[in-house]
C-alpha cells in the first residue's frame, strides 16, 4: 500500500500532501489560473483585442506588446487573454453535453440490455463510421457556422465514446453481487442504475473527459480554422494558429503564444485527469 | 537421518510504514528435514506466506526487507545470495506453488511447453529430450493423458488439474524444496483430497520436502509431520504433528483447533435437539420440481444445434419455517442456482417455487414482492456484495427506507439494533467496505439482509473466502441469530463440516439434482448414496489417524467418474460437450 518512497519522505505535512496530490494539484492550478484569466480579461489584457494598431503592424515581442503585434497590428497578448474566454468554454461546454448525453444512454443500454441495447450500439457504430470531422462539418453546415452550431455537432458526435466507456463498466456491475443484493431487497430498477451502479461506473468516463477536453479543444480550433467556428476578428486561439500561419517564416510570435497557450492548458487538464483518476481508483 | 535440508534461524523481516518500522516476521527459527512436510498454519496476515517469499527472496515491495537472521540451504546462506545467485535457487532447488493456478499460469501457452522452458533453462537440454522429460512429469502428477495433454492450453482443464499442472511446473526443475501456498484452497474436498495425496506421493518417491501453507488444520493433521503455529509474524508454536494436535501448548493453538468445524464434539447432538416441533406446519418455502437451464455460451459448430445446460435439474425441497437446511455439494453442482432461482433473481425453466403458499411462475409480481420483503441473501464474496461507495450507515439506511417498514425518525436506532445484532461496533456506521475486514464485510452483510426483517435467509457460500476463526465467528453468529429471531436459514456451503455443525438438514447436490436429502447426523454417520460417501470421507479429519481415503475415489481423473449415480442423463451430455470441444 505504502511505498518505501513515501516513508523516507520528511514528515513535513504539506509536502506529503504535494507528493500525495502533486499530478492534481498543478493540473488544478494551472486550470485555476487560466480561469482567473478569463474572468478577469477586461482587468488585465493592457489592449482591446480587435484594435487595429497600423503603426505597429508585425512589431517583435517588446515591453509595449510583450507577445508582439500581428499583421493588423493587434496586441498578440491582450487577444490570447481574451481567448482565454472562448476557449475555456469551448472546452468545457463542448465535453459536458456528450459527457451527460453519453452517460446516460450507457447506463440504460448496459443496464437493460437486449433490444434497447442493441438499438444503441448500432446508433454509435453508425456515428462511428463516419469520419469524426466530416460528420462535425456537414452538421455545422447544416445549421449555420457559429459557435453554437459547434456545441450541439459536439454533443451529436461526442457522446458516443463516453457510452461505450460505461456500458462496458454497467455490464460487468450488473453481475456484481451488490447488484444482485439490492435486486433481491427489492430496490428499483431506476435506484439500481443511477445510485448503485453508475457512481462506480463513472470513474473512468471522468478521467477521459478531461482528455477529451484537450481533443475538443484542439476540434474547436480546427472548426475555427476552417471558417465554420468562431469568427474573425473574435480572439480564439485556433483562430489565431490559423491567420498567424502565413507569417510563420517572419513573425513566429504570433502563432506561438496561442499554441503554447493550447498546449498549457491541455497539459493542465491531462494532469488533473491523471490526478482525478488516482484520487477515484480507477486504475485500482 | 543427515542434517536438515533447510534451516532458517531468527529470520526478521521488517517494513517502514509512515516513519514507523512494522515488524512482519519477528525472529522466527525452523528446521526442514529431507522428505519432511512441514505445516505453517495460521491466519491471513499472520506471516506464513511471508516467510515463504522471504526464502526465495520476492519479497512482495521493494521496501520490505530482510533485517536480520539466517536462512541456510544446505549449508549455504541464502541471505548473502545476490539476485543473479537466487535465480538459480528459486525454481531449481526451491519450487513453488500457489493457492489459485489459473493466475499462475500462462493461459496463451501450452501446458506442456510451460514445464518444458524451465527444463530447457535450467537442465539445458534440447527440445525433443525436454519435451520426454515434460510428459515423463506430466504422467507423474496423475494426467491419464500426458502425451496429448502436452499440447492443451490451461483453460480447457478444470481447477484440479491446473493445480497438478502447476505441480509440474514446479518439479519440472527437480527442486529440493517445494512450497505450496494454500495449494488446495480453491479446491473441491474431493479434488483436495487427490491434490493432497498426490503431494505426499511426490514426497515419497522423490524425498522431497515440502512447506505447506494452509490454514486448514485438517490439512495437516493429515499429511504434515510437523506444525508451525504462527500469529502476528511470530511462531508461537513448532514442533511434531501428533504432539502439537494432541498437547497444544499455546492458547491460540489450543483455540484454532477448537474452531475447525470437523471437531467432532460438538454440532450434530445439539441441531438434532431442537428439530422436532412443528412438523405438521405449512412449509415456508416449497420447490417442486425446478429446472433451470441455460444456453451454452458460443457458437455450436460441431453439434448442429445448441443445447442448454440444466445447471438445476428436477428439484424438490421443502423447507419449513424456523429449519436450517444445508445443501452441499462441488462448485457447478448447482446450488447457487438453485438458491438464486428460489429468489427470483434467476428465470426458472420449468417447476414451481412457492414461498408461504404465494407461487412464483404463476402470481410472479405478488410473489415477487413478497419474497423481496421477507427473505434476503448473503453472499460469498463480503467485499463484492456491499456498495463499495457506500457507507455502512447509508446502506442500511437504504434499505429501511426502500422497504418503508421503519418510520423514518426510527432508521437510526433500527440501524444501531443491527449493528448490534451483528455484533458490528457503532463506529462502523461511517466506514466503508474497503477500509473493513472481510469478516467485519460480512457482518455488514448480514445486517443488511436482517434490515428486511425476513422470515428466510439464503446464504451462499458466506463463510468460504473468511479465515477459520472468522468462519467460527460468523457461524456462532448465525447459530445466536436463528434461535433469537426464529430465522429460516437455507445454508449453502461447499464445506461439508460447517454444515454438519450448523444444519438440522441437510440437501447433497450433484449436476443439479438431489442424490441425498436427510437429517444432518444420518446422512453424515451412514450416507446412502456413493457420491454423499465419496464428499465425506475426502473432508480431511483432525484426527491424523483418521486417513484420507484411498480407494474410495477415482484414482487420478476427475470426480464426474464417481462410480454408480443415478444422474446418468446429465452426465452424458457432459461428456457430450467435452467430446466437442476437443
Amino acid at each position: 500500500m505504502t511505498s518505501g518512497a513515501t516513508a523516507t519522505r520528511m514528515n513535513v505535512p504539506w509536502s506529503r500532501f504535494l507528493g500525495r496530490h502533486m499530478t492534481w494539484t498543478i493540473g488544478a492550478g494551472i486550470l485555476g489560473l487560466f480561469l482567473a484569466v478569463a474572468l478577469a480579461a477586461p482587468l488585465v489584457a493592457p489592449y482591446d483585442p480587435i484594435y487595429q494598431d497600423a503603426t505597429v503592424r508585425l512589431a517583435m515581442p517588446s515591453f509595449a506588446h510583450p507577445f508582439g503585434t500581428d499583421n493588423f497590428g493587434r496586441d498578440i497578448l491582450s487577444r490570447v487573454i481574451w481567448g482565454t474566454r472562448i476557449d475555456l468554454q469551448i472546452a468545457v461546454i463542448g465535453v459536458v453535453f456528450p459527457f451527460l448525453i453519453g452517460t446516460f444512454i450507457g447506463t440504460v443500454a448496459g443496464f437493460f440490455g437486449g433490444i434497447v441495447d442493441t438499438v444503441f450500439m448500432r446508433l454509435v457504430d453508425i456515428i462511428l463510421a463516419f469520419p469524426f470531422l466530416v460528420l462535425m462539418l456537414s452538421i455545422i453546415a447544416i445549421l449555420g457556422p457559429g459557435l453554437s452550431s459547434f456545441y450541439i455537432a459536439m454533443a451529436l458526435v461526442g457522446w458516443v465514446s463516453y457510452a461505450r466507456l460505461i456500458r462496458a463498466q454497467m455490464l460487468v456491475l450488473k453481475s456484481s453481487d451488490y447488484a444482485v443484493a439490492a435486486v433481491s431487497l427489492g430496490f428499483s430498477r431506476a435506484r439500481i442504475m443511477f445510485r448503485h451502479l453508475l457512481p462506480n461506473a463513472v470513474a473512468g468516463s471522468i478521467v477521459f473527459s478531461m482528455s477529451d477536453a484537450v481533443l475538443v479543444l484542439l476540434n474547436g480550433a480546427a472548426i475555427s480554422y476552417l471558417g465554420l467556428g468562431v469568427q474573425p476578428p473574435v480572439a480564439e486561439w485556433g483562430v489565431m494558429v490559423a491567420e498567424g500561419q502565413s507569417f510563420i517564416t517572419s513573425a513566429w510570435w504570433i502563432t506561438l503564444f496561442p499554441g503554447l497557450s493550447i498546449i498549457v492548458l491541455a497539459f493542465g487538464f491531462s494532469l488533473l485527469g491523471d490526478g482525478l483518476g488516482e484520487w477515484l481508483g480507477v486504475n485500482e | 537421518m543427515s542434517g536438515p535440508v533447510l534451516s532458517i534461524r531468527n529470520l526478521t523481516v521488517k517494513v517502514p510504514i509512515d516513519g514507523e518500522t512494522r515488524t512482519l516476521i519477528d525472529a522466527v527459527s525452523l528446521d526442514l528435514a529431507r522428505g519432511e512436510i512441514l505445516g505453517l498454519v495460521g491466519e491471513s496476515g499472520s506471516g506464513k506466506s511471508m516467510i515463504c517469499r522471504a526464502l526465495v527472496k520476492l519479497l512482495p515491495s521493494p521496501a520490505i526487507a530482510i533485517t536480520g537472521g539466517s536462512i541456510l540451504l544446505e549449508g549455504r546462506e541464502l541471505t548473502a545470495f545476490d539476485e543473479d545467485a537466487m535465480r538459480a535457487v528459486r525454481g531449481v532447488e526451491i519450487g513453488m506453488i500457489f493457492q489459485n493456478p489459473t493466475s499462475h499460469l500462462d493461459p496463451v501457452m501450452r501446458i506442456g511447453d510451460q514445464i518444458a522452458e524451465g527444463i530447457r533453462y535450467h537442465q539445458g537440454l534440447g527440445r525433443d529430450q525436454a519435451r520426454l522429460a515434460a510428459v515423463d512429469i506430466l504422467g507423474q502428477v496423475g494426467f491419464p493423458h500426458p502425451e496429448r495433454q502436452y499440447d492443451s492450453y490451461p483453460h480447457e482443464f478444470s481447477g484440479g488439474m491446473r493445480q497438478r499442472a502447476m505441480i509440474a511446473v514446479a518439479l519440472s526443475c527437480n527442486p529440493k524444496i517445494l512450497i505450496a501456498d494454500e495449494p488446495t484452497t480453491a479446491l473441491d474436498v474431493t479434488i483436495q483430497a487427490q491434490i493432497l495425496r498426490l503431494l505426499m506421493d511426490l514426497r515419497d518417491k522423490r524425498g522431497l520436502s515440502i512447506i505447506l501453507i494452509t490454514h486448514d488444520l485438517g490439512i495437516v493433521a493429515q499429511t504434515c509431520d510437523s506444525i508451525a503455529v504462527l500469529r502476528n509474524g511470530q511462531l508461537l508454536e513448532h514442533g511434531p504433528k501428533r504432539r502439537v494436535l494432541a498437547d497444544p501448548q499455546h492458547a491460540y493453538t489450543v483455540s484454532l483447533l477448537e474452531s475447525h468445524p470437523s471437531t467432532p464434539q460438538e454440532g450434530g447432538s445439539r441441531a438434532i435437539a431442537k428439530v422436532a416441533p412443528q412438523s405438521l406446519a405449512r412449509p415456508l418455502l416449497e420447490v417442486d420440481d425446478l429446472v433451470v437451464r441455460f444456453p451454452t455460451p458460443g457458437l455450436g459448430l460441431f453439434s448442429g444445434k445448441k443445447k442448454p445446460v440444466a445447471a438445476v435439474n428436477g428439484v424438490s425441497l421443502r423447507i419449513m419455517p424456523g429449519e436450517t437446511v444445508g445443501i452441499v455439494g462441488e462448485s457447478g453442482s448447482g446450488k447457487s442456482t438453485l438458491a438464486r432461482a428460489i429468489l427470483g433473481l434467476t428465470p426458472l425453466t420449468s417447476g414451481h417455487v412457492s414461498f408461504e403458499g404465494s407461487e412464483l411462475a404463476q402470481n410472479r409480481r405478488h410473489t415477487l414482492a413478497k419474497l423481496r420483503t421477507e427473505a434476503a441473501m448473503v453472499f460469498q464474496d463480503p467485499y463484492n456484495a456491499l456498495n463499495p461507495r457506500l457507507t455502512i450507515g447509508a446502506m442500511l439506511a437504504e434499505v429501511l427506507t426502500v422497504q418503508g417498514n421503519t418510520p423514518l425518525a426510527r432508521i437510526p436506532a433500527r440501524i444501531g439494533e443491527l449493528l448490534d445484532l451483528v455484533e458490528l461496533d457503532h463506529a462502523f456506521l461511517n466506514r466503508r467496505p474497503r477500509s473493513m475486514s472481510g469478516g467485519q464485510c460480512q457482518r455488514a452483510g448480514i445486517a443488511r439482509a436482517l434490515a428486511v426483517n425476513p422470515k428466510l435467509i439464503i446464504a451462499d457460500e458466506c463463510v468460504a473466502a473468511l479465515d477459520v476463526t472468522i468462519q467460527a465467528q460468523i457461524i456462532d453468529l448465525f447459530r445466536d441469530l436463528k434461535t433469537r429471531m426464529n430465522l429460516t436459514l437455507l445454508f449453502i456451503s461447499h464445506d461439508l463440516a460447517i454444515v454438519r455443525n450448523l444444519c438440522d438438514r441437510v440437501v447433497v447436490m450433484y449436476r443439479g439434482e438431489i442424490v441425498e436429502e436427510g437429517r444432518c447426523g444420518a446422512v453424515f454417520d451412514s450416507p446412502s448414496h456413493a457420491y454423499t460417501a465419496a464428499l465425506i470421507s475426502a473432508i480431511p479429519d483432525i484426527d491424523p489417524d483418521k486417513p484420507l481415503p484411498k480407494g474410495d475415489l477415482p484414482p487420478l481423473s476427475e470426480p464426474k467418474a464417481v462410480p454408480d449415480l443415478r444422474g446418468q442423463p446429465l452426465i452424458s451430455m457432459h461428456y457430450q460437450q467435452r467430446e466437442q470441444r476437443s
